[in-house]
């Protein structure tokens, strides 16, 4: 009796180690120590036994029984050790299933950036109608009367409106410094805040040029800030769009809502200011205007200018867009083209 | 506009060791965009003078001749040619191996090689005038003819470079003209040099403004003193047309005009010099021998140099003699006034036109001339004087037998200095640091100002060339001295901080969430279309166009109507799209207008209405999916957004949506939008085929934004809830909303899952599978209660919409 346990063991010990399928596990655990096994018939025929034999089969019996239990259930912690939820072969190479999202517009994310970075500086984000009238678009900002800006060559003019003056003549605006003004007398100063905005020029359009484009204008107004505290409005736009400090001059410009106006010109990321064939040689591109808010402005919006100076900085959002990603085509912006906008996630 | 090295160096002398680059570098920063510096000679490399030692016969070409030729290399090259004046000992052109040549005057540029022209090997070329860009300073008679500079009377030796033999070595700043259009002074050479004079502390030579005296007076009347502010008439006898001496061809070329000949070029010289234009008569031509400065009659004709025919307004001066106009005053010369071959005899003008009236005649007849380019400026009355007496003097270098006969100096206005106060405080707080008096004085002084300074105040006479506009506040002072100093050399400052309130702007920031949940929660693409829209799309969406706002100039002729709806513009887009992509959704947030009106920061300006629209599109196959996967999209706007929420009910049918398939989007009992597949014909008229499309709109000024998010929290269940789901068949005419109605109350949560139609489902019938959720408050359910609550709900459904179970 002794030798056929010895043999049920040695057999369920191996079918044990062989298994290597849960299922499979389980079935061998109910035949080795179930209550159909043969381990459980000897013990039920332990009765028939002389008491000797009786306590050494009965205590053998037991044993290869608990010895049954502890195999299996540390050939099951091996198993699930080893398990994969997938039965059978996968391909780890094929493609994941994609997400299913859609995407800002280029133009939108750049802008949403930029507004991030003025509200962490404190600035307001306002935004002026598309519509303006010569006032706010040329009057208000001390343009000539005569400027060529203001001639329908160059300036979207609404129909019916096109031959009247100031505020009856009605335009697509052809930037957003009208609406500094509008900004000025709703609110007052001191106040800083970014306006931006799509805007309309008159013109022939080709991969650089178009009709209508994006622009992102900063405005701050206080009393006695000096020109060189413009600066870090312009390192801040660049800095948030270029992921690091970016070195900028500020030279001569001209423009008519400004005096002193600058040209800012950052240093070429491509070489790094050495000169290469992006920046022309120069180690410097110029991106955006700027300057001191012009005292006529400053009167247009009722504000004082022994009082109050600011600073302003306009640039140009297509472009900007345009040298982040390398666009080479200023009219993809409205093309509504999927092929296009999907790119930018 | 192009700046001359040579010809600065007749007004300054610029230190040896200071660098083109350099100049290049604080003219930018200081003054004006030099966008590049050439250098002339560059093109002329390995071009050279040549000794021509030997002319031989070619054995196998008879318009050819072999050239032994002394290039400055040491021993003699050969040189096949076919130029027709080929003598020997005389210097000639030569194009060396390297150099690039435009061959016959015509193409692009090409490089010479060594070669063989009919058997006969030649080293390089010996060119003519038109090959090596030298036709304006030397014009060829024919085109066999060679360049000769010992026929021309020039000096050279064998291998000097031919740039330097022919006056042309000179380095050229590219000036962006944008950047000079507020300062007329630097319109001639002699205004930059005054400002490199200013920037490097450098003498500048001092021009005459001495005017011819004691001559008779030339008849001059000028009618509109405000337009014409002077204008100087000389009569110069015993002039003919010759070509001018080489330095003075060279100067203007390199400066980027044309030499013509020696009487026009004296005038052109002139205006790049000083910047003030001139204009130089034919006096046989000025009928009367007197000369009226008027506005021109309407209707009156001017025939131009360029025989273009003007039909003149009367705001349009021009120059006249007794009986007609002559030409277009400070813009361009008339067919019969100006130098002619034949002309022995001129009337030199040197006028001062003021600028808005230049600007208007030049914009109205689109005549960008390098004249009406310095009138438009501004240009002091005092220059002309500058202009006269230099004229005169190349006149008497260049004709020293002219006689000058009459003169005239009619000046009715003349440009005032300005005059300017800036406080030594102003200048402190807007410069951000203190500058030392003597520097400013010293800074306006070299800038030509003259300042006194007393209790603080400078006060400032500014130069009459910077007194045409240019400066005129104290600010215009302050950025005189700010550039001078250089932007670069002052301190960056930080902003001032004001903490008084936090920005808090819901509008602005519910206008973006909108746009992000569309974007990143519902999978659609942001699109831009512009605010003009092709006619044909919005006919499609058959919208009334009767309140549109039009342009007027249009880009083009079916672009005029400024959009109403972003409708039209989708359907474009979804046009454009569906070639290439079987389901997409795009969204667009944009103003669109109405005649109307508006006034958003002044009652005394009115604007058309501006709707502020966010429109999307779910193009594809299955119409019906598209529309409820739009109204989905709405539905947990609201929630996702942060603003008050929305319903829908069917109000006004949308002009562009199908016949069944719209509902109105409303907030409260406000129509705030639409909602509806595009209907049939719309999709037909814009030529999109083969695709469905359902489409919202809504106008976002209407939404109420909250002020903050405002999910409410709701305790979790207490106790285990039941999930049923139950396949119902109803009539076809029984709605959701019924029975979301009939039994949404008897239930924790109540979804759709789906409807069916199909073989097994009779005719009228739909089968609708919904799930729900049933619980206690207070206790688990048991069997029995929820055997009770089936029954209910399947008895309720079976009385109010008729449904039997499936």
């Amino acid at each position: 009796m002794l030798e056929k346990l010895e043999q049920i063991r040695e057999e369920g010990f191996n079918r044990i180690a062989e298994t290597s399928d849960m299922d499979k596990l389980e079935a061998i655990r109910k035949e080795l120590i179930g209550k159909k096994s043969e381990l459980q018939e000897v013990l039920k025929s332990l009765g028939s036994l002389d008491p000797d034999m009786r306590k050494s089969v009965g205590m053998k019996a037991n044993e290869v029984k608990n010895l049954f239990a502890e195999r299996i259930q540390a050939r099951q912690q091996e198993l699930i050790a080893s398990a994969s939820a997938v039965e059978g072969e996968i391909d780890l190479t094929l493609p994941g299933i994609e997400v299913s999202g859609g995407a800002l517009h280029p133009i939108t994310q750049m802008c949403y950036d930029l507004n991030d970075a003025f509200r962490s500086l404190g600035f307001e984000i306002y935004s002026e109608d598309d519509i303006s009238s010569e006032k706010y678009a040329f009057d208000n900002l001390n343009f000539a009367a005569d400027h060529p800006a203001r001639a329908s060559m160059d300036t979207y003019w609404i129909e019916g409106t096109e031959d009247k003056r100031g505020n009856e003549r009605l335009c697509l605006r052809p930037h957003l410094t009208g609406g500094s003004v509008r900004y000025l007398l709703e609110h007052g100063a001191p106040a800083r805040f970014v306006y931006p905005g799509r805007v309309y020029r008159n013109e022939t359009t080709d991969a650089r040029h178009e009709r209508a484009f994006f622009q992102y204008e900063a405005l701050i107004v206080d009393k006695d800030i000096s020109f060189s505290s413009g600066r870090v409005m312009i390192e801040a736009i660049l800095e948030k769009v270029f992921g690091r400090k970016v070195n900028v001059r500020m030279r001569e410009g001209f423009f008519p809502f400004t005096e002193p106006g600058y040209e800012i010109d950052m240093e070429c990321l491509i070489c790094g200011g050495k000169g290469c064939k992006a920046c022309n040689h120069a180690g410097w591109i110029e991106v955006m205007p700027g300057g001191v808010i012009h005292p006529n402005v400053l009167r247009s919006a009722n504000l004082d200018p022994d009082v109050w100076t600011g600073f302003y900085t306009n640039i140009g959002l297509d472009r900007l867009v345009m040298m982040r990603y390398g666009v080479d085509d200023v009219r993809l912006f409205h093309s509504a083209d999927l092929r296009f906008l999907k790119q930018f996630k | 506009m192009n700046i001359s090295v040579n010809f600065l160096k007749k007004f300054i002398d610029l230190p040896a060791d200071l660098t083109y680059d350099q100049i290049a570098y604080d003219l930018t920063m200081r003054t004006v965009e030099v966008e590049g510096v050439t250098n002339t000679a560059d093109k002329f490399h390995d071009i050279v003078a040549g000794q021509i030692k030997e002319v031989k016969a070619h054995p196998n070409a008879d318009a050819l001749r072999i050239c032994m030729v002394d290039t400055g290399e040491g021993e003699l090259k050969q040189i096949v040619c076919g130029g027709s004046n080929l003598t020997e000992g005389h210097f000639v052109c030569v194009s060396k191996p390297g150099s690039e040549v435009v061959w016959h005057g015509e193409g692009e540029p090409v490089k010479i090689k060594e070669s063989k022209l009919r058997g006969e090997s030649s080293y390089g070329m010996i060119c003519g005038a038109t090959e090596v860009y030298l036709e304006d300073i030397f014009p060829p008679k024919d085109e066999r003819e060679i360049v000769d500079f010992t026929e021309l009377g020039i000096e050279c030796t064998a291998g000097q470079n031919v740039a330097e033999v022919a006056g042309l070595a000179d380095v050229i700043f590219e000036i962006d003209n944008k950047s000079l259009s507020n300062r007329p002074d630097l319109w001639g050479h002699y205004g930059m040099a005054r400002e490199l004079a200013a920037i490097y502390k450098l003498p500048l030579k001092e021009l005459s403004d001495e005017l011819p005296t004691g001559l008779p007076e030339y008849p001059v009347e000028i009618r509109e003193p405000e337009r014409c502010n002077r204008f100087t008439a000389t009569k110069i006898d015993n002039v003919y047309v010759k070509e001018s001496p080489s330095w003075m061809k060279s100067l203007i070329t390199n400066a980027g005009m044309r030499p013509i000949n020696a009487l026009v070029d004296i005038t052109n010289y002139v205006m790049l010099a000083v910047g003030v234009p001139q204009h130089a008569y034919d006096s046989t031509h000025v009928s009367g021998e007197q000369i009226v400065v008027r506005l021109a009659d309407e209707g009156e004709k001017l025939l131009l140099l360029d025989e273009k025919d003007l039909e003149l307004t009367h705001d349009h001066l021009v120059i006249c003699d007794t009986e007609k106009p002559l030409n277009l005053a400070g813009i361009k010369g008339g067919k019969f006034d100006s130098v002619l071959d034949t002309t022995n005899s001129v009337i030199l003008e040197c006028a001062v036109f003021s600028a808005p009236g230049i600007r208007r005649t030049t914009a109205y007849f689109n005549e960008k001339t390098d004249a009406a380019l310095r009138y438009e400026k501004g240009i002091d009355t005092q220059r002309a004087a500058l202009g006269v007496s230099m004229a005169l003097s190349l006149f008497k270098e260049i004709y020293p037998d002219c006689v000058i006969k009459a003169f005239a100096d009619n000046y009715p206005v003349k440009t005032e200095n300005a005059v300017i106060d800036i406080t030594q405080d102003f200048l402190d707080r807007r410069l951000g640091e203190v500058i030392e008096r003597s520097e400013i004085e010293d800074i306006l002084t070299r800038l030509g100002y003259e300042v006194e300074f007393s209790d603080g105040v400078y006060h400032c006479k500014a130069p009459t060339w910077r007194s045409t506009g240019d400066v005129s506040i104290h600010d215009d002072i302050l950025g005189d001295i700010a550039r001078l100093i250089g932007y670069e050399y002052f301190k960056k400052r930080p902003l001032p901080v004001n903490f008084d309130s936090s920005v808090n702007q819901v509008n602005a920031d519910l206008a973006r969430r909108l746009r992000e949940y569309l974007a990143f929660r519902c999978g659609m693409n942001e699109i831009f279309t512009y605010p003009w829209i092709d006619e044909k799309f919005i006919h499609a969406a058959k919208i009334d166009t009767d309140k549109s706002v039009r342009l007027a100039t249009p880009p083009a002729p079916e672009l005029g109507i400024l959009r109403s709806s972003l409708v039209p513009g989708m359907l474009e887009s979804i046009d454009k799209n569906h070639r290439y992509f079987d389901e997409f959704a795009m969204f667009e947030a944009a103003q669109v207008f109405e005649k109307g009106e508006y006034s958003p920061s002044s009652p005394d300006e009115v604007l058309p209405v501006h709707k502020n629209l966010l429109t999307g599109a779910f193009a594809g196959k299955d119409a019906k999916t598209l529309f409820y996967k739009a109204k989905g999209v709405i539905e947990s706007m609201s929630g996702y957004c942060h603003f008050e929420p929305l319903s829908f009910k069917q109000v006004e049918k949308p002009s562009w949506a199908d016949e069944k398939v719209w509902l109105n989007i409303m907030s409260g009992k406000e129509v705030v939008g639409a909602l509806g597949l595009v209907s049939v014909s719309a999709l037909a008229d814009s030529g999109i085929k083969m695709i469905s499309a359902a489409v919202f709109e809504l106008d976002t000024k209407k939404l109420t934004a909250y002020p903050s998010r405002t999910n409410e929290f709701k305790h979790l269940p207490q106790y285990p809830l039941v999930d049923q789901d139950l396949s119902i068949l109803v009539d076809e005419s029984v709605k959701w909303k019924e029975i979301k109605d009939a039994i949404g109350m008897m239930v924790k949560e109540l979804s759709f899952v789906e409807e069916y139609r199909g073989k097994q489902i009779p005719e009228g019938k739909k089968s609708i599978m919904l799930s729900y959720r049933i619980g206690n408050d207070d206790s688990t359910m048991t069997s029995k209660q929820i055997e009770k609550k089936m029954g209910a709900i399947v008895n309720v459904l079976k009385k109010k919409v008729g449904a039997e179970l499936r």
